[in-house]
């Protein structure tokens, strides 16, 4: 039941929050379902109780495979954070959308994709609301979130499906504390993924997150290539400031000579401009020709 | 459930909750530290009782258990013949408990001074009691997090994790113990089973350090009645929402001095107390204490 709560939660918080800003920002025609496009597959998997990396947590995962995947071809893959969000048919994202639409124009790789929701601490009264995991997986520099995957979330999926090991095909994807979570899994882990797209993205003091622009400016370019999202209306509070600190951290990016892209756009903290623009997004993370 | 109230539920864990967790939001403008009892070597063990009533210890010099009364303000001594209490709080019998650092030993008090000795020889430091009676207290030195049962069993409930525990505390759902490091920079927590027993513990608070230092020097924690935690630290109050996100950091009554218990008490549960060496303090804030209601 719980977990129910937190998958509306997700999807409910984004859309209720839109404010009249966020409002120019619609789906396009590559987030609609198209009857002359092959339809991948989404699995809910059992609920991942047994972290090792986050010990006591449950989380809720699901796993879109295209229809185009063939087992004798490894499939590239791309992370959702707060997944939930993400994967629904008719949510504010509709990624498995997107991949179908993209992937049937050759736009993007055959591409499985991992939706993942933040770990809770579930009781054994299902009444009790559980303790949420995410901030401290999310939010937290350090290893750990790209450990949980490479070991756990990974291995797990490899085990029924053909996944590639080539680092510049794998993504990973968030919103907000997911969006700094992404960009820590590439930094921490650049032989392992390459590819970030980071949405309102959390790069405040948080837990610490605010001196990625510092550490990007004054250590070696690590081979990854970073999509960042941020409106101009986005938070400003006790953790930071989001709009400056998204900008920071592009100028950063650009200074030390990456492979980003920065669209500053006017929203709050919504995913509604980074839903619209999700297509687009996909395309040029997924082009090729990566520096 | 009202409409308004489902909406602020579902959009609390990823943004709502977000804005108001501000130190600023809850500290009022010209209330600053007031203070409430001086004269004392080393204070310590702040708890409260449900009118608000704040009880505490002088573990270097005090004799027992002292009183500020929530009417008067004034200070008296409570309880007689019980010095070197360094963590207290009233259980849900009604009794005290204490642990008892001068004679190593944890104790159950009545208000009439009856005590009855729980556990001995144990280097304990401070404790909380959860509303199922379950007894948890910090020993320090061994890095152990104790457990007696409400029915007065004995466990080591997590041990050599945690870098010199330290203050103890509840979340408001009883579901997670929290203990602060005064060895470390991290406040951990544990799920708490229903029978009391502690599992996946984990480093999930992040205290701001002092610059130049590796560790916070944690010391006691109490709960706000919304969920968030209250740390006394080297640099201050640390404060952190139920996200486990510092929120801020309240300063000290004096910079240059130290605070090592706080808990919320007054008739309406809104003063901060907060155990200074030699003196407490107290500041009012526009959020209010769990423990005590």
């Amino acid at each position: 039941m719980y977990i129910r709560h937190t998958l509306a939660t997700l999807t409910l918080a984004l859309t209720l929050h839109a404010a009249p800003q966020d409002d120019q920002y619609v789906l396009g025609p590559d987030s609609q379902v198209r009857a002359d496009v092959p339809q991948g597959k989404v699995t809910q998997m059992p609920a991942w109780k047994d972290s090792k990396i986050f010990p006591g947590t449950s989380r809720d995962w699901w796993i879109y495979v295209p229809a185009q995947y063939s087992k004798d071809k490894p499939a590239a893959v791309m992370v959702f954070c707060d997944g939930g969000g993400f994967v629904k048919a008719d949510g504010q994202f509709r990624a498995p959308v997107v991949f179908d639409n993209l992937i049937a124009k050759g736009e993007m790789p055959v591409t499985i994709g991992i939706f993942i929701q933040p770990g809770t601490f579930p009781t054994s009264n299902p009444n009790d609301k559980a303790r949420s995991n995410r901030s401290f997986e999310y939010d937290s520099l350090g290893d750990l979130y790209a450990r949980f995957l490479l070991e756990e979330i990974l291995p797990a999926v490899a085990k029924d499906y053909n996944l590639t090991s080539n680092p510049d095909e794998r993504a990973i994807c968030g919103n907000s504390s997911g969006g700094i979570c992404a960009f820590t899994v590439a930094w921490e882990k650049p032989d392992a993924f390459r590819k970030v797209v980071s949405h309102i993205g959390s790069f405040t003091n948080i837990r610490g997150g605010h001196v990625y622009p510092a550490l990007i400016r004054k250590t070696d370019k690590k081979p990854i290539k970073v999509f960042l999202q941020d409106g101009k209306n986005d938070l400003d509070n006790q953790f930071g400031n989001w709009p400056l600190a998204n900008q920071d951290m592009a100028a950063a990016l650009k200074f030390a000579g990456y492979d980003y892209q920065f669209v500053l756009g006017e929203g709050t903290h919504n995913g509604k401009h980074g839903a619209a623009m999700l297509p687009d997004t996909l395309r040029w993370l997924w082009q090729a020709g990566t520096k | 459930m009202s409409p308004r109230l489902l909406l602020a539920t579902l959009a609390l864990p990823l943004l709502g909750s977000a804005q108001d967790t501000s130190l600023h939001d809850y500290l009022i403008d010209g209330e600053g530290w007031k203070e409430a009892a001086s004269g004392y070597a080393f204070t310590d063990g702040l708890c409260t009782d449900s009118t608000g009533n704040l009880f505490f210890t002088d573990v270097k010099a005090g004799k027992g258990i002292y009183k500020i009364d929530v009417t008067t303000g004034k200070t008296d001594l409570f309880l007689d013949n019980l010095p070197g209490i360094s963590g207290l709080q009233i259980g849900p019998d009604g009794r005290f408990y204490a642990c008892h650092n001068k004679e190593q030993r944890i104790i159950a008090i009545t208000l009439k001074g009856e005590v009855e000795v729980l556990l001995t020889n144990m280097k304990c430091n401070d404790l909380v009691v959860s509303k199922k009676g379950h007894l948890y207290f910090t020993e320090t030195p061994t890095q152990t997090i104790h457990l007696i049962t409400a029915d007065k069993k004995h466990i080591a409930a997590d041990q050599g994790h945690i870098l010199k525990p330290n203050g103890i505390t509840l979340s408001s759902d009883e579901r997670t113990l929290v203990a602060s490091e005064h060895g470390g920079k991290h406040v951990w927590t544990w799920q708490i089973l229903d029978d009391g027993t502690l599992t996946a513990g984990a480093p999930f608070m992040t205290m701001w350090l002092p610059v130049g230092k590796e560790t916070a020097s944690g010391d006691g924690a109490t709960t706000e009645s919304k969920g968030r935690y209250f740390i006394t630290t080297e640099l201050g109050i640390q404060v952190f929402d139920t996200a486990g996100r510092l929120a801020g950091i309240i300063s000290k009554p004096d910079p240059m001095g130290k605070v090592v218990s706080c808990e919320f008490a007054g008739k309406d549960h809104d003063l901060l107390f907060v155990a200074a060496g030699d003196k407490i303090f107290s500041r009012r804030l526009k959020v209010t204490g769990y423990f005590g209601k």
